[in-house]
């Protein structure tokens, strides 16, 4: 049990390793209408759930990605800037102490962007390259 | 059975109105520890065991409402036989983006990890500081005001705790009861970039029970009532203090936090503790080192008082007085080093090796090896 645990556990890794050679450019994605100019630092915010609604005062509803995408771990290094263990345990400090629940995670980028195209209140992160026009992508810098 | 049956009540409660959303999480510290031959430390000996700090828990919180949320915490620990109890049971009310307000069974917000102390994946140790996080007054029954928000890039946040505390300690090896009322705590955070500074101030109506001190305490009270009851803890103003300061650059971190303690006109000596940790994380690897401080010697109190007596009961006086406060005094220094591995983003593996010197008796010094799974759903 614990070595079939290992094996994925190595795979996955390995997986990750190719995958943080291509690196993936993450772009922010919300829904058409929505006309919020964001930052990194907003994004950050929102994410890490210090933040609910966007600049212009509607709720936010944070779209994340599950712990195993390629593309969550370069939003993680790269917008909240600390690893996705480290994003987890953070978390973990929120969640049993009833300060906050963790965004809904899924699975990739088109659930992203199908959450997003479905949610005026959403706002989620995609590799670049699979934006379409139901959504809008939101430069961050 | 019966705390499941009142969670699964608590459950479906909430979920019974329309569109509550009820969330269950979890998660589990399996400890285990051995001490060098013929040591001992926080309850471990030289044959291994796993039931001193492993615990188990089941949390369920439900939203009400937009504004309320119903929490309970369901804790099963090694040392208490795994027998199920729930630690916390709050309701929260959100009452602006900035303000929420909560009342039931809260933890006392103490210490920098006080909040997530039971749940060992959200921070680096195999277990928190003893020398600062072991206290026995952890919880609290009561009402919690939170005031948060930030200006620019400093983060704030504002806690107000009042309640009422009972729980069970051991002093020096012996049951005691302890009951703080009236019981008044304040915090505040910040959040600058990589800085984090805090400070907490708490005080209360305290007493003890400590059956085995009473006969020593009635002797005492024989000679003159007033000595007994200045002596004992018995509805006496108790003072906690604490600060901490962290500097977190995310490949590595440092951080520091001091407690004290004090029980105004009481046998119980005067409390500091502290301790100093810093870690590297390295891709999934934390490796860690911490130096903790407990000092409770200090020269005995009281021994003033004794000169107003007559000659012939200064003796046995002076005998009770500093006896009674003897079994309090202790004073101790634990260095540790240890290391956090991340194997998935909820399963977290440690070790670490602690070297504890007892600074008044080194016949007390142990060394410990303990290693933990962390686990968080």
């Amino acid at each position: 049990m614990l070595k079939m645990h290992f094996k994925r556990g190595c795979i996955a890794a390995m997986i990750l390793l190719i995958s943080q050679s291509v690196s993936a450019e993450v772009v922010m994605v919300v829904h058409p209408s929505n006309g919020d100019a964001l930052d990194s630092k907003v994004v950050k915010r929102i994410f890490l759930g210090k933040e609910k609604k966007f600049p212009s005062g509607t709720v936010v509803t944070p779209i994340n990605q599950s712990a195993d995408s390629s593309v969550r771990g370069s939003f993680d290094d790269g917008i909240l800037g600390r690893s996705s263990a480290q994003v987890s345990a953070y978390w973990s400090k929120l969640v049993f102490t009833g300060k906050g629940v963790p965004p809904k995670e899924v699975a990739n980028d088109a659930a992203v962007i199908a959450a997003v195209a479905a949610d005026p209140s959403a706002i989620g992160y995609v590799d670049s390259a699979s934006v379409t026009g139901d959504v809008k992508a939101v430069p961050v810098n | 059975m019966k705390k499941l049956l009142t969670l699964t009540a608590v459950a479906l409660a909430v979920s019974s109105s329309v569109n509550a959303e009820v969330r269950i999480n979890g998660f589990a510290n399996l400890v285990g520890g051995i001490t060098s031959s013929d040591d001992s430390l926080y309850g471990y000996d030289d044959n291994i065991s796993f039931s001193e700090q492993s615990l188990f828990a089941i949390q369920v919180s439900g939203d009400i409402n937009d504004r309320m949320t119903a929490t309970g915490q369901i804790v099963a620990r090694g040392s208490e036989d795994y027998e199920a109890d729930f630690e916390w049971a709050y309701l929260t009310y959100q009452a602006t983006d900035e303000i929420s307000v909560s009342a039931g069974r809260l933890r006392m917000p103490l210490f920098r990890y006080s909040a997530s102390l039971d749940v060992g994946y959200s921070y680096h140790w195999v277990v928190a500081p003893s020398s600062v996080y072991d206290v026995p007054f952890n919880n609290i029954d009561g009402i919690k005001v939170d005031y948060s928000g930030y200006t620019g890039d400093l983060e704030y946040t504002f806690q107000v705790t009042g309640g009422k505390i009972e729980n069970n300690f051991t002093l020096a090896g012996q049951a005691a009861g302890l009951e703080v009322n009236n019981v008044i705590v304040g915090t505040a955070d910040f959040t600058y970039l990589n800085w984090k500074f805090r400070v907490v101030g708490a005080r209360g109506k305290t007493t003890f029970d400590i059956p085995s001190l009473e006969p020593a305490l009635g002797q005492l009270g024989q000679i003159d009532p007033n000595l007994q009851t200045l002596m004992a803890v018995q509805d006496d103003t108790g003072l906690f203090y604490g600060a901490s300061i962290e500097y977190d650059a995310f490949d590595w971190f440092v951080a520091a936090e001091f407690t004290g303690v004090e029980i105004e006109d009481s046998f119980y000596p005067d409390e500091t503790n502290y301790y100093v940790t810093a870690g590297i994380r390295s891709g999934q690897w934390t490796p860690f080192i911490t130096y903790e401080k407990s000092d409770l010697n200090n020269t005995p109190k009281f021994l003033d008082n004794i000169a107003a007596y007559p000659a012939p009961l200064q003796g046995p006086l002076t005998q009770l007085i500093v006896g009674i406060q003897l079994p309090a005094v202790s004073e101790n220094s634990t260095t540790s080093v240890g290391v956090r591995y991340d194997y998935d983003t909820n399963v977290a593996f440690k070790v670490d090796v602690s070297d504890f010197s007892d600074d008044i008796d080194e016949s007390n010094d142990a060394t410990l090896v303990r290693f933990a799974v962390n686990y968080v759903f």
